[in-house]
């Protein structure tokens, strides 16, 4: 009798290592190619807030009434940012159907109109910042919602890859590896819908100092919006607990699929902060400002990728699940 | 099949037109000059006194802040020499741009007049810089310059609107229909750009000239406490005591 599988059965397995043969190379890099222009989009929406462009054009779907209005002052960079999101749209909307025609996994399927719901939603949730005047809440749902649709991307592009199809058994997550990884992706999730709230509340200067707040560790609370930067701040030292620990999961289990992302993501996170200290030292400038919002982005992409891949290649260790170990283990 | 179920699909999906909020149509004859006066204060019955005076600076101006217009050509082109922003505008010790109006002892009721207040966006800046308007007013918005503009009053008890005017020509109605001191208006295209609009119950309310002067006539006789509100000094208030037939004189002093 066949020994069990890491997928239950030697069916299961197979079928999952005959996904070789569904590789497709050129879906692969498209799903890749919308994950990079969500990103590059992402930069693009945040260099509107930056500039203060978000109501440049006061008029959705339409500019000013025209659909290319002259590209000046703010129109530039709000008009851009349609521009922008209408192509990432269209590569969404070209991932989809071709997925739902060549995609066997109906998963991956259910993803790919998913990701198309997401896109569209997004465009809904622009027009109606601009319609209703920039209402907080909108704003803020707006700026998550392209955060989980980058996900929604990234999570298409790996479940395309030749590296998810052709992936062997699950080995032991005895490093808890995935446990971290995803701890760690569900802080900087948080700290980035904290990001948004402080930045939609124009809070981005309320302590106007740092690495101190108003002099002192802790600031006068009393203002709510220096209550939400300084939340913020205390956000990113979570953060930086959860990756770190993520890492020292990753150097433990000894895999370097696992440690070298790690890595990056630490690395990623120091920048992130150093762009967070620069956001307060030039005043909220443009550029640093809006490459600590994209830069947040790529911070959560990467612990996500990190998620799916310990999700892939991993399972939980008997002894850290609680169920009985294997006779002799 | 699956040529076709794309376009289908992608003509379902198309985003309505959905124009809110959009450019307004009507086009109006290019005017020559911005003539609009600073202030449309109607003549009441039984008014016969006035309120002048000299609103000052006593502290150091700021330099001008040199605004980069290379963001739109157009309005780089109007502006060859460069254009320059002063908040705190003296001559001869006198502060221009200065909103002075009666804060209270006003009594009685002022309908709007029928003459609607304009603010005309010539050579990508506001004209005038500050108005003063009655409750429902009119205010005509215009755009005289030949790039786009839009127009975001950012008041906090009025209704908030932006509404964009792409062309030259263009103008839009608007009225505020609440008491509010120095609405800040803005262009989001064009960031330098600010005006401020104020809206009072009853005509009582003047613009300082660049020296400083200003003056606020038919008030009937009584006792009033005057304001004057600038846009980066704040306030000051005198009072004056209104007789028939006579000027009061109110000098007001921003320390600096």
């Amino acid at each position: 009798m066949p020994a069990p599988t890491a997928h239950g059965s030697p069916v299961a397995d197979a079928a999952a290592r005959g996904g070789v043969f569904l590789f497709d190379a050129w879906r692969h890099r498209f799903a890749q190619l919308l994950a990079a222009c969500t990103l590059a989009l992402i930069f693009i929406g945040g260099l509107v807030t930056s500039t203060e462009s978000g109501l440049a054009v006061p008029d959705w779907p339409l500019s000013y009434g025209m659909l290319m209005p002259p590209m000046v002052g703010g129109v530039f960079y709000e008009h851009g940012h349609r521009m922008a999101a209408s192509f990432v749209g269209f590569l969404t909307l070209v991932l989809a159907f071709w997925t739902w025609r060549r995609e066997k996994r109906t998963g991956v399927r259910r993803l790919g109109w998913a990701a198309l719901g997401a896109v569209i939603l997004q465009g809904l949730l622009g027009g109606l910042t601009v319609i209703l005047l920039l209402p907080t809440a909108v704003s803020v749902t707006h700026a998550c919602l392209a955060q989980t649709f980058f996900l929604m991307t990234i999570a298409m592009a790996y479940a395309t890859s030749r590296e998810w199809l052709g992936a062997p058994g699950a080995t032991d997550d005895a490093a808890g590896v995935r446990v971290a990884a995803i701890a760690a992706t569900a802080v900087i999730y948080l700290q980035l819908l904290l990001g948004a709230l402080m930045r939609h509340l124009d809070a981005g200067l309320a302590i106007p100092d740092f690495p101190l707040a108003f002099g002192g560790l802790v600031p006068p609370l009393g203002d709510p919006r220096v209550a939400v930067h300084f939340v913020h701040r205390l956000g990113a030292l979570a953060v930086v607990v959860a990756v770190g620990r993520a890492l020292y999961c990753a150097h433990r289990g000894g895999d370097v699929r696992f440690i070298r992302p790690a890595r990056f993501l630490a690395l990623l996170v120091l920048v992130q902060i150093a762009l967070g200290a620069s956001v307060i030292w030039t005043g909220k400038a443009v550029y640093p400002t809006t490459a600590h919002v994209a830069t947040g982005a790529a911070v959560l992409g990467t612990a996500f990728f990190l998620s799916l891949r310990a999700h892939r290649h991993l399972r939980a260790h008997p002894a850290a699940s609680g169920l009985p170990l294997p006779v002799g283990s | 099949m699956f040529r076709r179920t794309p376009l289908a699909v992608l003509t379902a999906l198309l985003p309505f037109v959905v124009a809110c909020g959009g450019s307004e149509t009507r086009q109006a004859p290019p005017p020559a000059a911005s003539t609009a006066p600073a202030t449309t204060a109607a003549a009441p019955a039984g008014g016969t006194g006035s309120i002048a005076g000299k609103v000052s600076f006593t502290g150091t101006v700021p330099p001008a802040e040199k605004v980069k217009t290379s963001a739109d050509p157009k309005c780089a082109a109007m502006h060859k020499e460069g254009l320059e922003k002063q908040a705190i505008a003296v001559k001869d010790g006198g502060l221009a741009h200065a909103f002075v109006y009666l804060k209270s002892g006003v009594t009685g009721t002022y309908p709007p007049p029928a003459t609607a207040a304009v603010l005309d966006q010539q050579g990508c800046t506001y004209h005038p810089h500050v108005i003063g308007v009655q409750v429902n007013q009119d205010i005509t918005i215009r755009n005289s310059d030949d790039t786009l503009h839009n127009i975001h009053p950012r008041p906090t008890v009025n209704t908030e609107f932006n509404i964009g005017q792409a062309r030259k020509g263009m103008e839009a109605t608007r009225k505020f229909d609440k008491e509010e001191v120095m609405i800040p208006v803005g262009c989001d295209v064009h960031p330098w750009m600010r005006s401020y609009i104020s809206v009072l119950s009853h005509p009582f309310f003047a613009v300082t000239n660049e020296d400083g002067t200003y003056e606020i006539k038919n008030v009937p006789p009584g006792e009033y406490e005057v304001e004057v509100f600038h846009e980066k000094l704040k306030t000051q208030t005198g009072k004056a005591t209104v007789k028939a037939g006579e000027p009061a004189k109110v000098d007001l002093t921003f320390a600096g």
